[in-house]
């Protein structure tokens, strides 16, 4: 189910709740059959696919135009399951740089870290500049983690208080290591 | 000892007020437990078998005396009379109201302590040696580097939800006394001929059910590089660590499954991106952070005293002594001392290991203000808690050394069996936790009791028991030289026996002899085992020296010979009517 509001909490700007442009496609439909637009999801104009899904069909090459051309305009963007290795894949990423608007990293459940590394080596290693969604089982009391590694934005479980939620980014004054959106406040004591 | 600046404190305020706002939101149903269970173990709150329990860290077994009185208070005042010091520098609570923890931890806050990170599969308590900073085969006093880890790795966002817990043990001694090996990482310190601090690394040591010694994985690592090192470490681990089953999601199993040089390479591969020649990471610690942290750890006031043996102590005191105290005493100096850095001081390790009449480990409210005042009048108001459960007073003049004794005494904290049998290592076990298959208090306590001779005891030397409730081995059974195991077999309680485990540096893992036992046979099981050593012990040879010569057949033998018509090759529990009543001993109303 998909949540009609996203948190967007950009790297230079507080975080506000904005309407979710995109929807997060699982792939799943497509199952078996020929590759064509009416295997992704109607009625949203956006939608973020499976990296692997990506992978296989290479949109960007592909013979169907109509995928092809919604690549261009920017109305497809690639999520990462959380057992997906990206460093294996660097080539396609680098390549997805000028091509996705944003990418998403996935949380099968909340407890669940992996997506914690994959946000920080897209920040790190890829020099990702754009938004990383973090989609999935998100909840309040992931946020804060999430938005030191390198997301900015969620898609929260339909259930979470967006009110409640907005509130955990400002919880700590001082931090002990350093994240993606600061130093660590040791350095200047 | 280190003293909080704003940094730290606000850091820990902070954080209580969002453990509290979590707390609130799981009270009025708007967090479910199974989400709130995560975040509640990450500041240590368990849910036990009757309340909840709640772990407190002491990072790296350090405390001071006035924090120790505020542990006092909250025994007193939120749970019921006592404090259960662990195996990992902690002290647990075990009778707390969920509604009531927030307040503790404002309490402890003030005191500049805290439970973060005291549980869940996040970067635990970092431990270290009991004597850091005054132990005589120190090379490297660790404690700066612990309370830099301790800081770096604090809500540390990346490795908040790793696949399991991760343990860090950092030694700077020649002798080990941190069970190094059996942590997720071991970093030894050490200095080379230029005087710079370097670290070496081992990764994928750990107990619980697949108990396996950490491999060295990196050496000579410069101290400040730790924190980009680790972070790679980490990150590997947190990418690539098995989510898929509970039991193998350490990352022991991952070392072991990619064989310790492929973990190696691994990490070292994702450290070159973070850090390398031609790229300092900014991760890495600065000369700043080093002298923010290393000021708190200069030597306290000492005086410039003559150094003296315990023969020369006694002999001074000849006139002093009471007779009666004369043995206790000269025991006491014996075994609960340690030699110190500093000519005409000494360590002093207070027993928590009385004879059947507390569990291992456990102070009253009023000994831990007892404690806290002995600290206060004979070592510069600080202490240390070991990995064998009890307290260490690190800084006590030799001239001191009769009137502590006396003091303590009063408190029952002189017993003098540290390194004997009974100063064994307890989990709570099925007494409180939820996790134990079965009981480890009781059998502790029939063991105390049945040794309770102190003669007898100090013929019989070093030697080490371990007992744990559970294969998570909080009792760190897997190196006693004897461990004892609860395991469930249909519903009913068992005890499986270690043999071989050892700590220090020649650290090993214990070989189970064979089938489990009844806990009412555990008594005399030990005392085989002991009678073995007993009979076949060389002059001065201690009971793992003997059990190295001559393996464990002799052992085993003894182990189950008083079972009469057991098949010691038959792995199958038998019936409880298969003993006989002869042959239940009378700790049976213990258990």
């Amino acid at each position: 189910m998909m949540n009609q509001q996203v948190i967007s909490y950009p790297k230079d700007g507080p975080p506000t709740v904005i309407p979710n442009e995109w929807q997060v496609w699982d792939g799943q439909s497509d199952e078996g059959a020929p590759l064509n637009t009416s295997n992704l999801p109607h009625g949203r104009s956006k939608v973020l696919v499976p990296f692997d899904w990506w992978r296989i069909h290479n949109p960007a090459h592909h013979q169907n135009t109509d995928v092809r051309e919604r690549a261009n305009k920017g109305e497809i963007g690639v999520w990462f399951a959380a057992d997906e290795d990206i460093l294996k894949h660097s080539a396609i990423i680098e390549a997805g740089k000028t091509l996705w608007p944003v990418v998403g990293a996935h949380f099968p459940i909340f407890r669940d870290g992996r997506s914690f590394s994959t946000a920080a080596l897209l920040r790190d290693r890829f020099s990702w500049e754009k938004q990383i969604r973090a989609i999935g089982d998100v909840l309040i009391d992931q946020l804060l983690q999430g938005a030191r590694v390198g997301f900015d934005a969620f898609e929260l479980r339909p259930d979470q208080n967006l009110d409640v939620a907005l509130k955990q980014f400002d919880l700590f004054s001082v931090t002990t290591q350093n994240s993606w959106r600061a130093k660590r406040s040791l350095l200047e004591a | 000892m280190y003293k909080y600046d704003h940094i730290d404190q606000t850091l820990v305020n902070q954080r209580v007020a969002q453990f509290k706002d979590q707390v609130e939101r799981r009270l009025n149903g708007t967090l479910a437990e199974e989400e709130f269970r995560p975040l509640r173990l990450q500041n240590g709150l368990y849910h036990q078998r009757h309340a909840y329990m709640l772990r407190v860290a002491i990072p790296y077994g350090l405390l001071s005396a006035k924090q120790l009185r505020t542990l006092a208070v909250i025994s007193g005042k939120y749970d019921r009379g006592y404090g259960h010091f662990t195996t990992r520098q902690n002290i647990q609570f075990n009778w707390i109201e969920l509604e009531q923890t927030p307040k503790i931890l404002a309490e402890l806050a003030k005191v500049q302590m805290h439970a973060i990170q005291t549980s869940g599969n996040c970067i635990r308590n970092i431990t270290s040696d009991a004597f850091a900073g005054v132990a005589a085969d120190e090379s490297v006093d660790t404690r700066p580097i612990c309370e830099l880890l301790r800081q770096w790795s604090t809500l540390h966002p990346e490795f908040a939800h790793l696949p399991r817990k991760f343990k860090f043990a950092i030694n700077g001694a020649k002798e080990d006394r941190t069970v190094l090996q059996c942590h997720d990482v071991g970093i030894e310190l050490k200095k080379n001929t230029n005087g710079e601090l370097l670290a070496n690394l081992y990764a994928g040591g750990g107990m619980g059910r697949t108990p396996i010694l950490g491999s060295l994985i990196k050496q000579d690592l410069p101290w400040q590089l730790l924190p980009s090192y680790l972070t790679a470490l980490l990150r590997v681990y947190n990418r690539f660590g098995r989510r898929d089953n509970l039991y193998k999601a350490r990352i022991k199993i991952l070392v072991k499954a990619l064989g310790p040089e492929e973990f190696a390479r691994q990490v070292e591969s994702e450290w070159e991106h973070l850090h390398s020649q031609s790229k300092n990471s900014s991760d890495n610690f600065t000369p700043a952070e080093w002298e923010r942290v290393a000021k708190h750890f200069t030597k306290p006031a000492y005086k410039q005293l003559p150094s003296f043996s315990n023969s020369e102590l006694v002999q001074q005191w000849q006139a002093d002594i009471d007779p009666n105290e004369r043995i206790g005493f000269v025991r006491w100096l014996e075994r609960n001392t340690r030699s110190h850095q500093l000519s005409g001081y000494a360590s002093v390790i207070l027993s928590l290991k009385p004879h059947g009449t507390a569990a291992p480990g456990d102070a009253t409210t009023a000994q831990m203000n007892a404690i806290a005042d002995l600290s206060d009048q004979f070592s510069f108001g600080e202490l240390r808690v070991t990995h064998e459960q009890n307290l260490v007073l690190a800084d006590v003049q030799q001239s001191e050394l009769l009137n502590l004794w006396r003091a303590a005494k009063k408190q029952n904290l002189v017993l003098p069996n540290i390194g004997l049998l009974t100063d064994l290592i307890a989990c709570p076990g099925g007494d409180f936790c939820s996790l134990a298959n079965a009981k480890s208090l009781p059998i502790a306590a029939a063991i105390q009791e049945r040794f309770d001779d102190l003669d007898y005891l100090h013929d019989l030397g070093d030697i080490s028991l371990n007992i744990s409730g559970c294969i998570n081995s909080c009792g760190h059974h897997h190196v006693g030289n004897i461990g004892v195991l609860g395991v469930d077999k249909d519903g009913e309680e068992w005890y499986q026996i270690t043999l071989g485990g050892e700590q220090g540096n020649n650290t090993a893992i214990g070989k189970v002899i064979g089938p489990a036992f009844y806990a009412n046979e555990i008594p005399a099981v030990i005392t085989s085992l002991i009678n073995t050593y007993v009979e076949k012990r060389w002059a001065d040879e201690s009971f793992i020296q003997t059990y190295r010569r001559l393996g464990p057949t002799p052992f085993k033998e003894a182990a189950y010979l008083h079972q009469g018509r057991r098949n010691k090759d038959k792995t199958e529990a038998f019936e409880a009517s298969d003993i006989s009543d002869a042959a239940k001993p009378v700790t049976a109303e213990l258990i």
